[in-house]
């Protein structure tokens, strides 16, 4: 898969393939699940919101990015419980209110800010990492796919790619349109 | 999605007899148990009811605004579950009665029930205008008429919906869901300052009664979990309730898991950097030695372990991983009523024994008995409301 992706990386890093349009999210669910049985894998659905079920109509798996926001909260977290002890104990001690150098107390705020903090921005990071954004040269399908339409892309690196057989299960399943594109 | 016939889901689940005769001498032993310690130990008992009391008007009164809630944001995910919530507010008649007898332990509970005691302290003397017998009694009479003013009006019609299907009923529930919520944020505040914060009359925290609130939806999110399971496994709330259902349960128990922690921490560090003595005393027994394993297993089971077991998506969809958590969290619920209110009858060490198996039986029994009892009465669905498909099919992406 990597192989393939940057032979065909040049510039606006997409994969040449099939798109086929819909009009009706509740029948591009159907097909995405037929297009699925036909043993397509790297199929991608492209809608302007949230549809529910295509995950499993297409056989999504879980995205890592919890993962990212865990791990990375978790050296949040690690970061203020040290940060705080090296400030106000070790580089510059100060006593305050006759209280212990280290009072844990006192800076659970900073490290629960430094958890929120690093969750939210590695999250952020990773999303934009795993869709590829921002790109200065996007790949459009169709401009009304971001307020209307609905579409299913087949990238020629998947397997059984055969671009006539796609185009014409496409046009049985119901797609207003097909073409030949970038994504 | 299909579709399935939601005709076996419904209906009222009858309360075996089995179970009945359980709740009985659950209730009949607790009763004995408490009666007999009253004899023996009179404070300890009175302690024990309050704080079994205390846990289940907190469970019924969650049900409540659960209710409310919903009606108010016009929910229609939480429709096909909302019927478990109605159930908790059964328990609030009985209640009523549970806060008349409360009155009558007050002088073993309270300080301020006795004048004589509050005119050695001018400190207390100031706060008597409003720690008095006679204003306590009117505030629980205006408090628990209240609570069940709104939940007859707001169940009642929930159940009359159930036999006419009139969906006018649906709209007139935003009003009094918003004035339920608004009274409910005053009375229960105070209601939780007059029963557990007074037994230190000295002591004051103006965030107590969110810190209660925080514990009042947090365990009713583990019996409404519970309940639902339950029902699952007698057959009912089949093609109503799925794991998406659990999903968002599970997310609400999640989230006020942390919220209780951060309302908890709040209250300590805020006393804890001030470190003024009228407001530390609240804390020195609790981490003496004979406590403090209390306060950290507070710590530890009701935020640290909750917290991590339900940060997964998959935790939150498991019923049987979701039952665990929720038996957690409901014990730890009663874990820190106690906490809130034992050091101040023993400050030495934490006090485990009969006069507290007493009242879990008695007010867990009776909780229980008139939960099964509105479910053999009402279907376990809100079958007719007008939101029940848009439940029916709900989805968390």
């Amino acid at each position: 898969m990597t192989n393939t992706k940057k032979a065909t990386c040049h510039g606006s890093c997409s994969t040449p393939g099939v798109a086929g349009i819909w009009l009706d999210e509740h029948v591009l669910v159907e097909a995405a699940k037929k297009v699925r049985s036909a043993g397509f894998k790297k199929t991608e659905a492209i809608s302007p919101f949230p549809i529910h079920g295509i995950d499993e109509a297409l056989g999504i798996s879980r995205s890592m990015i919890p993962w990212v926001t865990f791990i990375f909260g978790l050296l949040g977290f690690s970061f203020g419980l040290w940060f705080t002890w090296w400030t106000s104990s070790v580089d510059w001690p100060v006593r305050i209110s006759g209280k212990p150098m280290w009072s844990i107390p006192a800076f659970v705020p900073i490290m629960f800010e430094c958890t929120i903090l690093f969750g939210a921005l590695s999250s952020v990071g990773a999303l934009l990492f795993l869709t590829r954004m921002p790109r200065l040269n996007p790949p459009i399908i169709d401009p009304d796919l971001t307020s209307h339409k609905f579409a299913l892309f087949i990238p020629e690196d998947d397997v059984q790619f055969d671009g006539a057989k796609i185009e014409q299960l496409f046009k049985q399943l119901g797609a207003v349109e097909v073409k030949r594109v970038e994504f | 999605m299909v579709a399935q016939t939601p005709s076996t889901g419904s209906g009222v689940l009858v309360t075996s007899s089995r179970l009945k005769t359980t709740y009985s001498v659950a209730i009949f032993l607790g009763l004995i148990i408490l009666i007999a310690s009253v004899m023996r130990n009179s404070e300890r008992a009175w302690y024990s009811y309050l704080i079994s009391f205390f846990y289940v008007v907190s469970l019924a009164l969650g049900g409540l605004f659960f209710t409310a809630i919903q009606h108010v944001t016009k929910a229609g995910w939480s429709v096909n579950v909302r019927r478990v919530a109605e159930a908790l507010t059964s328990f609030l008649p009985y209640a009523v009665v549970g806060a008349l007898v409360l009155f009558i332990g007050g002088p073993k509970l309270y300080e301020w029930f006795h004048p004589s005691e509050m005119a050695k302290d001018p400190l207390l003397l100031h706060k008597s205008g409003y720690l008095n017998p006679t204003f306590f009694a009117i505030r629980l009479l205006l408090f628990f008429g209240l609570w069940l003013w709104f939940s007859k009006v707001m169940v009642g019609r929930s159940l009359a919906q159930d036999k006419t299907g009139d969906e006018s009923l649906t709209h007139k529930q935003v009003g009094t869901a918003i004035g339920f919520l608004f009274s409910f944020a005053f009375s229960y505040s105070f209601f939780s300052v007059d029963t557990l914060m007074s037994l230190e009359p000295h002591w004051f925290s103006t965030i107590f009664g969110v810190y209660c609130f925080a514990g009042l939806f947090q365990s009713t999110m583990a019996f409404m979990i519970l309940t639902i399971l339950y029902l699952k496994k007698k057959g009912k709330l089949v093609g109503y309730v799925n794991e998406n259902h659990l999903h968002d349960l599970g997310k609400f128990m999640f989230a006020f898991t942390v919220f209780w922690a951060y309302i908890a921490f709040s209250q300590y560090m805020l006393i804890w950097y001030a470190n003024m003595p009228e407001e530390t005393f609240f804390y020195l027994p609790r981490l003496s030695p004979g406590w403090v394993c209390v306060s950290i297993a507070l710590l530890l089971f009701k935020f640290i372990v909750p917290f991590l077991a339900l940060l997964p998506r998959w935790a939150k969809r498991t019923p049987a991983h979701l039952a665990v958590i929720s038996v957690l969290i409901l014990i730890m619920q009663y874990v820190d009523i106690y906490w809130l209110s034992y050091p101040k009858l023993n400050g030495e060490k934490a006090i485990f024994g009969l006069p507290e198996v007493g009242g879990i039986l008695f007010f867990g029994g009776l909780f229980l008995y008139a939960v099964s009892r509105f479910f053999s009465m009402n279907s376990v669905v809100a079958e007719r409301d007008p939101r029940v498909h848009e439940s029916m099919h709900h989805h968390v992406i």
